[in-house]
């Protein structure tokens, strides 16, 4: 594998007593989407703002290119970040915005005209934007017009600090895909941070979960989806069912349920979690069987748009199951039902 | 009789709302236009009706030397206050309100308590004090006086703009390879234009127009609402309500002036 183009060792942050960021080690590859996920309260802002050196690190040390950038500068790196409320400067329009980190290099003006108008297309605005103050424009146009400044400024790696958290869910989603595209089309590493998993995994080649100043897993979203490292990471992950669990013989015992199940093979697991996706449990009609089965009372359904989830009571546990809507189980409410998994279906999770 | 037509409702009250601004006017601006009028008067003496007009007291004081004399100190005064207090304004509201430092909160409170001084005291406490240091009293010392009593409401004034103000906007232009000048240049200053534009007009305007200060910290000079008092307090003539006049057409027209050269300021900024 060549060089990373960054390389985070024992990064670490105090503020007076409290460690905001606690001994990070991490390799950035060269055009790399990689997404740091973690709740508010984790890090990873700080973690990002050392980065674009806006804050010094306590410890450790941060390698571009095998240069140690510690004391670096934000003004001096040849990084970039688009902030979480954009900072556009409301006093310009579009076009010095795009315009600014050229005039600062000292660009001339019809250089820096020609760049703005090529920015603009690409965003998919239109140029009649260039005039066009900054505070007249919606809020996908201003992400728009954030990216295209921090792109206009040609750094070797982008940052995003919870750019489209304030963005409505629609646009979000819009807003996601052109992220990825943009990424794509200009083959920069991009750095992305976000509270919310879901985007992590539409956008990200690799995905670090944060949690209390520390990386818990890093992956693929695939391996984080698949296999989550603890409980943590498998909650993060949107709605699961967790059962506590604990080996016994073969088995896994439910103390909760008083019932013993089969789970996925694994090594060294004593006790903790077991893990099912609600999209992974079946309703079984009389004379099916599964691996696993519970029998509890159907409580409530919710709908989901294309999927309906239905809540289950065994006892004092809830299970969620999920069907696509043309699946859908036709039962009544407070009705007695099974529900069943396959081993394989399931993960482990450590405590 | 008859229900309240729907449509009349609004109307009735937009009548009443009218009535009610142009009242507020002419409270406002009657004493003003009171003051243009009693300085057309031919006689020495103030009273209503006016029996004889005539601009001979505008004439006169147009051309009175000392009253250009009394005009440039006054505007002296007013420039070194607005120059000096915009400069500490601005940083103090930084402090005030950007930067989060240990005893901000009493700086903030502090601070403010010339404000709510009464003027009159702190005039007299200001003479006694420099008198101790045995300066000797001018227009300098008057600057100094009204910069203890104008510093402190610039600073408030700018402090409002300054809480509007995104931190991040600096962070970005830094981020964005500006050094930490073209950041004060290009976004601070700009963004934080209109707080100072303001609260240097109000510390130019309070300047122009303060007398309890001046009175006790002029010494041998005199501004224009010294002259006016002292020659209202004896020896009245048309020429007061003149000056009043001249001087408050002449605030009026520093206030439009300073707007329209802002305007062109920021259209021409950034080309």
């Amino acid at each position: 594998m060549a060089e990373p183009i960054l390389r985070l060792s024992g990064l670490t942050k105090h503020f007076g007593g409290f460690t905001a960021v606690k001994q990070i080690d991490l390799d950035i590859e060269e055009g790399e989407f990689f997404t740091i996920v973690g709740p508010s309260g984790s890090g990873k802002s700080t973690l990002v703002r050392m980065l674009a050196g806006l804050e010094e690190p306590s410890g450790g040390e941060i390698l571009l290119r095998g240069e140690r950038i510690n004391e670096t500068p934000a003004n001096r790196r040849p990084t970039c970040m688009v902030f979480q409320s954009l900072a556009l400067f409301p006093h310009r329009t579009v076009g010095q915005n795009i315009e600014f980190p050229l005039k600062m290099r000292g660009v001339a003006r019809k250089a820096r005209r020609a760049r703005a108008m090529g920015l603009l297309r690409l965003l998919q605005l239109p140029e009649s934007y260039y005039g066009k103050s900054v505070t007249q424009c919606s809020g996908g146009e201003r992400q728009r017009i954030a990216l295209a400044r921090a792109l206009a400024f040609d750094p070797e790696i982008l940052f995003f600090d919870e750019p489209l958290s304030a963005i409505d869910y629609k646009l979000r989603k819009t807003l996601e895909k052109e992220l990825k595209d943009i990424h794509k089309e200009t083959g920069k590493t991009f750095m992305y941070i976000t509270h919310s998993l879901e985007e992590a995994m539409v956008m990200s080649d690799r995905i670090g979960v944060m949690r209390d100043g520390k990386l818990v897993q890093i992956g693929t979203p695939e391996e984080i989806y698949t296999r989550p490292r603890d409980k943590f990471v498998s909650e993060f992950m949107g709605e699961v069912n967790l059962l506590k669990v604990k080996r016994n013989g073969a088995g896994l015992h439910c103390p909760s349920l008083d019932a013993t199940f089969t789970g996925p093979a694994s090594k060294g697991f004593d006790s903790g979690y077991l893990v099912i996706r609600p999209e992974y449990l079946r309703f079984l009609k009389p004379g099916e069987s599964a691996e696993n089965q519970v029998e509890g009372v159907l409580y409530n359904e919710y709908a989901l748009g294309s999927r309906i989830q239905y809540q289950v009571r065994v006892g004092e546990q809830v299970f969620l199951v999920e069907k696509l809507r043309e699946q859908r189980y036709h039962g009544r409410l407070d009705d007695r039902v099974t529900i069943g998994w396959e081993a394989r279906d399931s993960m482990l999770a450590p405590e | 009789m008859g229900g309240p037509g729907k449509s009349r409702g609004p109307g009735r009250m937009g009548g009443w709302i009218g009535a009610w601004t142009l009242l507020v006017i002419v409270f406002l601006y009657l004493p003003v236009a009171c003051g243009v009028l009693a300085s057309l008067s031919q006689s020495r003496y103030f009273g209503f009706p006016i029996t004889q007009w005539s601009t001979r007291w505008w004439q006169r004081t147009v051309d009175s030397i000392e009253i250009g004399i009394l005009i440039q100190t006054s505007v002296l005064i007013a420039l070194m206050v607005t120059a000096v207090s915009v400069v500490l304004a601005f940083m103090g509201a930084l402090a005030f309100a950007r930067y989060d430092w240990r005893g901000r909160k009493i700086f903030q409170r502090i601070v403010l308590l010339p404000i709510f001084f009464p003027q009159a005291v702190l005039g007299l406490a200001l003479l006694l004090w420099f008198n101790t240091l045995g300066l000797p009293l001018s227009w300098k010392t008057a600057v100094f006086a009204h910069l203890v009593w104008i510093v402190p409401i610039a600073t408030l004034i700018i402090s409002i703009q300054v809480y509007s103000f995104d931190a991040a906007l600096e962070e970005a232009a830094l981020d964005l390879g500006a050094t930490r000048w073209q950041v004060l240049r290009e976004v601070t200053l700009p963004v934080l234009g209109p707080g100072i534009f303001s609260g240097a007009l109000f510390a130019f305007l309070l300047s122009w127009g303060n007398f309890p200060l001046s009175l006790y910290t002029t010494g041998a000079d005199s501004t224009v609402p010294e002259y006016l008092y002292a020659k209202m307090v004896a020896g009245y003539t048309p020429g007061v309500p003149t000056l009043g006049a001249l001087t408050t057409g002449g605030a009026a027209v520093i206030l439009v002036v300073g707007y329209v050269s802002w305007i062109f300021m920021r259209r021409a900024q950034g080309r």
